[in-house]
Order: C-alpha cells, then structure tokens, then sequence
C-alpha cells in the first residue's frame, strides 16, 4: 500500500466514524494525537514522547455516576483508531490486555478500538542509547497483538507499506476497505503466537529477575535514593505502569457524584499508606526498588514476560538524570 | 461480563458500641438474594463505603455460617470514612464489595492459638464463632489491647471459654484489672505454647517480629504460622498494586499468609 492508499484508507475509517488517533509532529516534537487530516500523521518511526497509554487506560474514568445509592456503571465507549503503533506501544498493550482481562471498561474500550502497528526498522535509530538488544524482524510481528500492522522497508526510503492483519477485525476492515475503495487488496495474516518468543523469555531478563532480589543489598538502592525526587515523570511516559487509586467525586448537586479511576504513582509516599500513618514503602530506596521489582519480577511472575518494553521513555524525561540502561547494568554486574 | 466494582447496597441492622473508637455494624444486603449468595470465609474482607466518601478494606467478623441472614463488620473512627461511617443510624445504607480475598486455612484441626494485638481480634472473631463445636479444634486466644476499655466484644468472652482458653493482656495497668499486664509477647514467658499448634496472627505490624521471634522459640513450623496483613486497598482484586507484596498481592493471595510464604519477602512483616 503505498502513502496515498493510506491517507485514502485513514480517511475511510474516519468516514466510518472511527475517531483516528496517531503520531503528529509538532514543534519538533512527536506527539500521539487525535488527527482531522491524515497528512498530519508522522510514520517517521521517531519515537513519541508519550505511549498510547492513555487511550486504552486512560488516565481518570468515571467509573460510576452515582444518585445517593445508586451506582450506575457507564461502560459505553466510541470508535477510535490508533495508527502508527509502535512495537513498544504494542508490547505495552499486551500487558494491559492481561491485567484488565476481566475488566469491563477496558474490554468495553478494546472492543471499539481498531490497532494499527507500524514500525521502520531499526527503531532505536534516534535513541543515543539502548536498553537491551532486540531484533525487530518480521517474526517478532507474532508475538503481538494487533489488527492491522504497517511494515516499512528499512533500506528502501520508499512510502510502500506492507499490510499485515493480525485479527479477524483487521481481515475485515481491509477487505471492506478494498471492496469499497478499489484498492487491491494484498495483505498477509499474521497468527497471535503468544508474548513471548518460542525459546522463552530473553536470558537478559531471567538474568534481572534472579538478581533483583539480592540487589538489596548493595549500594544501588540508597545511589538512586539521593538522586531520584519522586516526580514520578517515569511512571506517567512509562507504557507499561498502570497503577490505579478509586476516588469519589462529588458533584454540586445532592447526593451526586462519580467514582473513578485514576493513575496513581508508586512513587507517592501515600501509595503504600494505611490508617494511622504507617508506609509500607518507607522512603524512597523502597519506592524506587518497587517501580523496578514491579516491572522486573512481579509482572514476569505473574504474565511470564517482561513488564519493561525497552522504550527508555522513562530515562528521555527522568529530572534526575535516571538511566534505565544504566540501573539495569548494575544490578546485572553488582 | 462481570463488574467487581460494581457495589451494592447493605442496610444497617444494628448498632453496638465496642469502645469510645469502635463501633460493630450489622449489616444486611437490601436485596434478598444477595445476602442469600453472600458467603464468606473467616479471614475474608469486604470493600465497604459511602458515595462520596469511597471505600476501605474491613473484615468481615461475624459468623459465617450466619451469612445468609447479616453480616458484620467493625469499624474504628481513623478518617474521613470512618467517620462518617459513624455517624450513621439503623437503617441506613452502605455500599459493599466482595467478599475478597483468601480466607484462614479451612483444614484446620488440633491445637490452634489464636494471637490479636488491638483490632486484630476483628478478623479472628469468625474463626472463634464458628468453631465454637468443633471437636477438632483445641482454640487458645491470646488477646492484648493497649487499655481496658479497648477491649472488644467484651460480652461475648464468657461463650468463648467454653471452647477456647482466653488470655488477655493489657499493655497499662488499669483499675480493677486482675488479668495480666505487659505487651503480648509477655504472655509467652508464662503460657506453654505446644509446638505442633498452628498460630494466627493479627495485630499492627511491629506485634509480628516479636510474636514471630516467641513462636518460633516455641519450636513452631513456619509454614503452620499464619499471619493477616494489613495494606492500602483499592481494588480488591489484585490489580491496582498499592497492596503488593513481593510477587503478591495482600487482596488476593491474602491477606492471610503463612510466615513460610512471606519470611524471605523483604518489608512483607
């Protein structure tokens, strides 16, 4: 499909009144939002400064409107599309497709979402750095989830895109996209093999997992403890931090009001805190190693696959100057 | 699909005055089938609140084989919640979830001490109530407040002799007290803790070190050593992370945990 194919395909979708969320450059920077004109899209493959975190778990929703004791759940949710997906932000939604399996809201959202990956190869091209080694052939397209995925040749600087589906949602969204527009339709099916590659999980992972409990007891901690401010910039760009509070909200009138659901920070000191006052994350050493232990142990356990997707977001808006690559690297030498 | 934030309605049944902090509520779903379908294990709790004022982790303390007909839950003024909480009367309403969580061991059988340091007696009580005719269950309570008029469910201490052996200490001499005086662990230099019993812990988190240290003196295994634990809840369905524990979550592994399931989990007790 080539770049003209894609606007007219984008602006179908917006024909069919999905709602078409995507990168966009502006001042410089790229930004994930909604777009009017498909020429707004970037599909340079540089890196968002933030993930499209936010459109699938957003970052406060109503959960109930309530009326005194009436909870009523609000689970409608419109058409979006998100396009130009990054492999990181794909990696993210896996994630979230396991946390909130049973969660209504999310499904509700999912439901109603069209995922259009993209990704020119090497994505690292504009990181001065890397947080691990990874190769983005074809075949990592199989342990994604998906609807439809824009694969762009890396040696050729041409606007060709290979079309990939990876749902029946996306097969038919581009054989009726073909039927209607006169596009001839040539895509390839990619079948969902599950998150991680056949030979399991990276070794570097394994290899972080085992040493993260003995990193206590070295200096690594209390380093990050003096240098980190507790803004908690990482967990807000960070595509795989998801963590919640549930607040009421009252409204003016009477007996009214809404319970949400907001994105909380692990690095709050209320995060941990009960009644009376106790924090079970006590400072910020204790906060730090749970945002690490979180990403590196806890969701391994719980999902078998890392909660890190090497994006290094985290470290591009740390204040502190954290590198994510460099915490890593210590607690795999200490 | 299922909404576990979905709350409903319980009714206030009955108000009990505990202490000048502690109130226990009655509580009774205004539907019928719901109450009818609300079971729940000892060591389970629920997600109670207030439109308005959101919801916080109680445990249920009644007796579980009286879950269909009330419930009860015990409620400490601490904050805004709380409060409010305490300002309702008979036959107003709160909002519930769950039950959640895992439960006490429900095998339990022998010598069973049963340790509650304050409030911890809260989630021990339908332990106590529901194996008030179980021959297989030889129940020691240790129970330490801080004053005498901290003590809860005072009244109901005689009905528990009968089938349990209860020691109480209080931290402060008070008037008229003829029991013992000093922290809980105190308790341990004076009674004879059987090596094979299974200990159930509740209490405010310094009590478990030092509970632990006497128990473990007492040659019990770790794994017949089970401890509630207390954390910030909101979920209640291990996914929002603020009760994490290790790998764990306070919600849904627990709160109930054996010592052997937590003892290498740095900051868990």
């Amino acid at each position: 499909m080539d770049k003209k194919q894609l606007q007219k395909f984008i602006q179908w979708l917006q024909e069919k009144n999905y709602i078409v969320i995507g990168p966009t450059e502006e001042d410089g920077q790229i930004l994930i939002e909604t777009i009017s004109e498909p020429s707004q899209l970037d599909f340079s493959g540089r890196l968002p400064l933030y993930s499209f975190k936010k459109y699938l778990v957003p970052s406060r929703e109503i959960l109930f409107k309530y009326k005194k004791d009436d909870f009523k759940a609000d689970l409608t949710a419109f058409k979006q599309a998100l396009i130009g997906v990054s492999i990181f932000d794909l990696k993210a939604i896996l994630l979230y497709n396991q946390v909130f399996e049973k969660d209504p809201y999310y499904q509700a959202r999912l439901n109603n979402t069209l995922i259009i990956g993209q990704s020119q190869i090497p994505q690292f091209q504009d990181l001065s750095f890397k947080v691990w080694e990874d190769k983005y052939e074809e075949d990592i397209l199989e342990h994604l989830q998906f609807d439809i995925f824009l694969g762009q040749a890396k040696e050729k600087k041409s606007s060709e895109f290979k079309i990939f589906t990876g749902s029946k949602k996306g097969q038919q969204i581009i054989n009726d996209f073909a039927k209607q527009s006169g596009w001839k339709s040539d895509y390839e099916h990619i079948e969902y093999a599950g998150p991680i590659k056949e030979e399991g999980v990276s070794p570097e992972m394994l290899e972080i997992k085992e040493k993260m409990p003995g990193s206590l007891e070295t200096d690594i901690w209390q380093n990050l403890d003096q240098r980190c401010i507790e803004c908690g910039k990482c967990t807000i760009v960070c595509p795989t931090c998801f963590c919640f509070s549930l607040t009421d909200q009252p409204c003016l009138n009477k007996d009214e009001g809404m319970r949400k659901r907001c994105w909380d920070s692990c690095f709050y000191g209320e995060f941990s805190e009960i009644t009376g006052g106790h924090k079970f994350l006590k400072n910020t050493a204790e906060r730090i190693y749970n945002w690490y232990y979180h990403k590196f142990v806890r969701i391994p356990d719980e999902y078998n696959f890392p909660g890190c997707v090497g994006c290094g977001r985290c470290s591009m808006v740390c204040p502190a100057g954290i590198k994510i690559h460099e915490v890593l690297e210590s607690i795999k030498t200490k | 699909m299922k909404n576990s934030y979905q709350p409903k309605i319980a009714v206030i049944k009955k108000i009990k005055i505990q202490t000048p902090e502690v109130k226990l509520f009655t509580l009774q779903f205004k539907n019928k089938e719901d109450q009818k379908n609300f079971k729940f294990i000892p060591g389970q709790f629920i997600e109670a609140g207030l439109p308005s004022f959101s919801e916080a982790p109680f445990a249920v303390c009644s007796n579980p084989n009286d879950s269909d007909k009330n419930f009860q839950i015990c409620v400490r003024i601490a904050g805004q919640l709380t409060k409010k909480i305490h300002q309702l009367k008979i036959n107003d309403q709160l909002t519930v979830r769950g039950p959640f969580g895992n439960g006490f061991p429900n095998n339990l059988t022998g010598n069973i001490l049963l340790i509650g340091g304050g409030l911890g007696l809260v989630p021990l009580r339908p332990l106590i109530l529901a194996n008030q005719n179980n021959k297989n269950f030889k129940m020691q309570i240790f129970y330490g407040a801080c004053e005498a008029k901290d003590l809860l469910f005072q009244d109901e201490y005689k009905i528990w002799q009968k089938s349990a052996n209860l020691v109480l200490t209080l931290d402060k001499q008070c008037p008229n007290w003829k029991g013992n005086v000093g922290l809980i662990t105190t308790l341990f230099d004076k009674i004879k803790v059987d090596s094979s019993a299974i200990a159930i812990l509740c209490g405010p988190p310094i009590m478990y070190k030092f509970v632990i240290q006497k128990l473990k003196q007492a040659g019990l295994d770790d794994a017949n050593i089970f401890l509630s634990l207390e954390r910030r809840m909101h979920c209640g369905i291990g996914v929002c992370q603020h009760c994490s524990i290790g790998s764990k979550y306070a919600c849904k592994h627990g709160p109930i945990f054996s010592y052997q399931e937590l003892k290498n989990i740095p900051g868990a007790i």
